[in-house]
């Protein structure tokens, strides 16, 4: 039995189609997981066909040697962007069932990044933020540079700075100490 | 023991044991009766506020404070933790207020959440939230005090998330998560710090060992807490989205309790602050900027939760910078008065929503002072005592954290900007109150608006009662540590007043536009940015996420195998070595010239190698 899965698996690798372990699935010998970049008319509609996409629609990502196969290249938009009042299969993803996935499926959930349309463009806004934070510290420092404080004076006491309290001889005549006029 | 001593350990632990009895019947796999929220749940909170009074009226007639520490956790050759509780001026004045306003938004809740079918499950996660958070009140050393604010951390996601399944609920319950703990990352780093150079986590410990040293790193992880957990700006956005959960959870975390748990953090760590000019001037400034930012967002949203929302960030930007001022506890005190006004403003907008059949818009509501007296009446008391009406509970408080401000030697930015969204808390008051209450109705007749459940006006009357007199009692019962500047011109001593009423002739004027028909507004560029929460949100929230959920996709799925493959293995070894064999096979041309030619170079390196 080991034997002939054995052979089995033996005549699929020298095919050249398909590498290592992964030769031992059942769907790899059917040639069902394994996707190669399409390249003529006949792939791109069979790569549609098998991702439930129209073949106008479909457009592979592009072949940068990081394996994506032929798995189509969806628009950017998130779950969030998409019409909440549709009657989805899945109201909470609003997604109907079947549906291709974008790759990056689970980074566009509703919970995660959203590309709603903002009310202004992106670089208002981040013009307008940064500005804002900007101009803060600048006040701040500005603040820092020109604190705001009530006036202090030194004490200046009445009777000659208290000189006959402080045990000032009555017949010295005491210096004139004068910090601020009143 | 000391007898005393003995009465604030026993009180607590009797505290303890009344709420904990509750959540400890739902553990038996016998079902739970009807009322168990009403009968079981509200009574232990009202119980546990009443025995609270004990210990507070013996502090407020002796003013004797304690330490105990009962068990011993671990025991390291270089740092202990203990079981401990302090029972000081700040956790004796405290825990009585927070199971006040507890009682009466579980009073509440018992109407609001009526028609829950897990209603019995919220009161749970209320009750357990309310025990983590007299832990974290309590706590005299660092480590329980992380015990507390970690679990009010995941009962404020739970709860937040309580309708988990609309997605914006659970996306708000995640942001309050991540923002909270980029925060404890600050908490963790003070600990660290702590730890290593001060050897303990005790309160007591940490003042007197730290006394000589540069306190600079640890304050700037303390303050972080504070920015997260306190909603501060640059980690706030989670404040207003929590909004989502529903109004009781509002009430007691997102106003009372919990988002003042980072202020209390940095009141308890004050006297480690006292001495370092740069923490006390980043807490002055970054509450400055909280303050006017989030007032300037609150001008013109139009849900009412979410105007509360940031009302409440605004505040604890207030009490940010009494901290930077060097006034622990006068923001101790914002803290007590705002509980009170605060919580109850969120049980009238709660009542509204439900009364409107959960229509949380103000622009369609209206008319609500014939329609809901109290309510109204409550919602006006509430905002009156908020922009710091005189002799209100609010006005002790804020007034004399204005007046502290303007008598200071003060970063005259920061001054200006905390009397700005003073003014900006008058004007969006007044337009709460006036699209709620004044004009006519905007909203359908058949409306099931009801104020005969003693279970809505009971506790609106509490709060209501402690919104007025609140302020009052604490300030006549309490010495202030520090004498404040009682001396200063008079325009000082108006500047809060005189700034409210200038919001308040302001909001008036803009409410009667709405009466008269103008040419069509233009839209601002000021209004977008108040609208949009200053772009933080649509910001911070699309770019950060996707770069890193980007990259650790990239990473994980292809640049790992394309890495080892292509990068360093064996496509790279093939990359490497193919130019090589093929400009050494190119060499080999068959022309004399070429083997001369390189005969010589070789003769040429032979001779200048064995020369050296």
């Amino acid at each position: 039995m080991a034997g002939v899965g054995f052979q089995r698996w033996v005549r699929t690798l020298s095919k050249g189609k398909i590498s290592g372990i992964s030769g031992l699935l059942p769907a790899c010998r059917s040639g069902e997981i394994l996707t190669y970049f399409p390249i003529n008319i006949g792939e791109i509609a069979a790569a549609a066909k098998k991702y439930n996409i129209r073949v106008e629609d479909y457009k592979p990502i592009a072949d940068n040697g990081e394996g994506y196969g032929d798995y189509p290249q969806l628009p950017d938009r998130s779950q969030q962007d998409r019409d909440p009042a549709y009657q989805w299969d899945h109201p909470d993803l609003r997604r109907n069932w079947n549906e291709p996935m974008h790759w990056d499926f689970d980074m566009f959930i509703r919970n995660r990044v959203d590309t709603s349309p903002t009310v202004v463009p992106w670089s208002t806004m981040c013009k307008q933020l940064f500005g804002f934070v900007g101009f803060m510290l600048f006040m701040f420092y500005l603040g820092d540079k020109f604190p705001a404080y009530q006036p202090v004076g030194p004490k200046q006491f009445p009777y000659n700075n208290l000189h006959l309290e402080r045990g000032g001889s009555p017949d010295v005549e005491p210096e004139e100490v004068k910090n601020y006029e009143i | 023991m000391h007898p005393t001593t003995l009465m604030y350990t026993s009180s607590l632990l009797l505290m303890f044991a009344v709420l904990l009895y509750p959540l400890l019947v739902t553990f038996t796999s016998l079902p739970l009766n009807n009322d168990w929220a009403s009968s079981h749940a509200k009574t232990a909170v009202k119980s546990a506020f009443l025995i609270s009074l004990a210990p507070l009226s013996l502090f407020l007639s002796t003013g004797m404070e304690a330490v105990t520490s009962s068990w011993t956790w671990m025991v390291t050759t270089t740092l202990d933790i203990t079981l401990s509780f302090k029972f000081d001026h700040y956790s004796i004045i405290f825990i009585p207020i927070a199971l006040y306003v507890t009682w009466s938004i579980l009073e509440f809740a018992t109407w609001y959440m009526h028609s829950d079918p897990l209603m019995n499950r919220f009161f749970k996660y209320l009750l357990t939230f309310l025990v983590a958070m007299l832990i974290l009140v309590s706590a005299n050393n660092l480590f329980q005090l992380f015990i507390g604010w970690e679990g009010v951390g995941i009962m404020s996601f739970l709860l937040i998330g309580w309708w988990h399944g609309r997605a914006d609920a659970n996306t708000a319950a995640l942001q309050a998560v991540l923002y909270n703990r980029v925060g404890d990352i600050g908490l963790i780093l003070g600990m660290a710090w702590l730890a290593t150079n001060v050897n303990s986590w005790d309160i007591q410990q940490m003042f007197i060992l730290s006394k000589d040293l540069d306190m600079t790193l640890p304050l700037l992880g303390l303050i972080l807490a504070a920015t997260g957990k306190s909603a501060q700006f640059g980690l706030h956005p989670w404040l207003p989205a929590a909004m989502e959960g529903p109004t009781p959870v509002s009430a007691l975390l997102h106003s009372s309790t919990m988002v003042v748990a980072g202020i209390f953090l940095l009141i308890r760590m004050s006297p480690l602050m006292e001495n370092n000019q740069t923490a006390l001037t980043l807490c002055l400034c970054l509450g400055a900027l909280t303050t006017m930012f989030t007032a300037t967002c609150a001008l013109t949203q139009n849900d009412i939760k979410k105007i509360v929302a940031f009302s409440t960030s605004s505040q604890l930007g207030l009490m940010m910078v009494t901290i930077g001022l060097n006034q622990p506890q006068l923001a101790f005190l914002h803290i007590c008065t705002h509980a009170f006004f605060k919580a109850m403003l969120f049980l009238c907008s709660g009542s509204v929503i439900h009364s409107l059949n959960d229509e949380q818009d103000i622009r369609k509501m209206g008319g609500l002072h014939h329609l809901a007296p109290f309510t109204s009446s409550c919602l006006t008391v509430g905002s009156l005592a908020l922009t710091g009406t005189p002799f209100l509970a609010g006005f002790f408080s804020k007034d004399a954290i204005i007046e502290a401000l303007n008598t200071s030697h003060v970063n005259a930015w920061a001054l200006t900007l905390t009397l700005i969204a003073t003014s900006f808390t008058a004007i969006y008051s007044l337009r709460v109150i006036f699209f709620v209450t004044m004009g006519t109705p905007r909203f359908l007749p058949l409306s099931p608006i009801n104020e005969n459940n003693p279970a809505v006006i009971n506790p609106l009357k509490r709060l209501a009662w402690g919104s007025i007199f609140g302020g009052l009692l604490v300030m006549l019962n309490i010495n202030l540590f520090k004498t404040p500047v009682l001396t200063m011109p008079a325009e000082l001593k108006l500047a809060a007043l005189a700034v409210s009423v200038l919001g308040l002739l302001t909001a008036l004027e803009l409410a009667t536009l709405t009466s008269k028909q103008f040419k069509v507004t233009p839209l601002r560029t000021p209004h977008h940015f108040s609208t949009s929460l200053g772009f933080v949100p649509a910001i911070i929230h699309r770019q950060i996420p996707q770069l890193s959920l980007l990259l650790g996709q990239k990473i994980a799925s292809q640049m790992v195998d394309q890495t080892w493959l292509e990068k360093t293995g064996p496509k790279a070894i093939a990359n490497a070595t193919t130019p090589l064999a093929s400009a050494t096979s190119n060499m080999q041309q068959g022309l004399i010239k070429t083997y001369l030619t390189l005969f010589l170079m070789t003769l040429v390196l032979v001779t200048l190698i064995s020369a050296t």
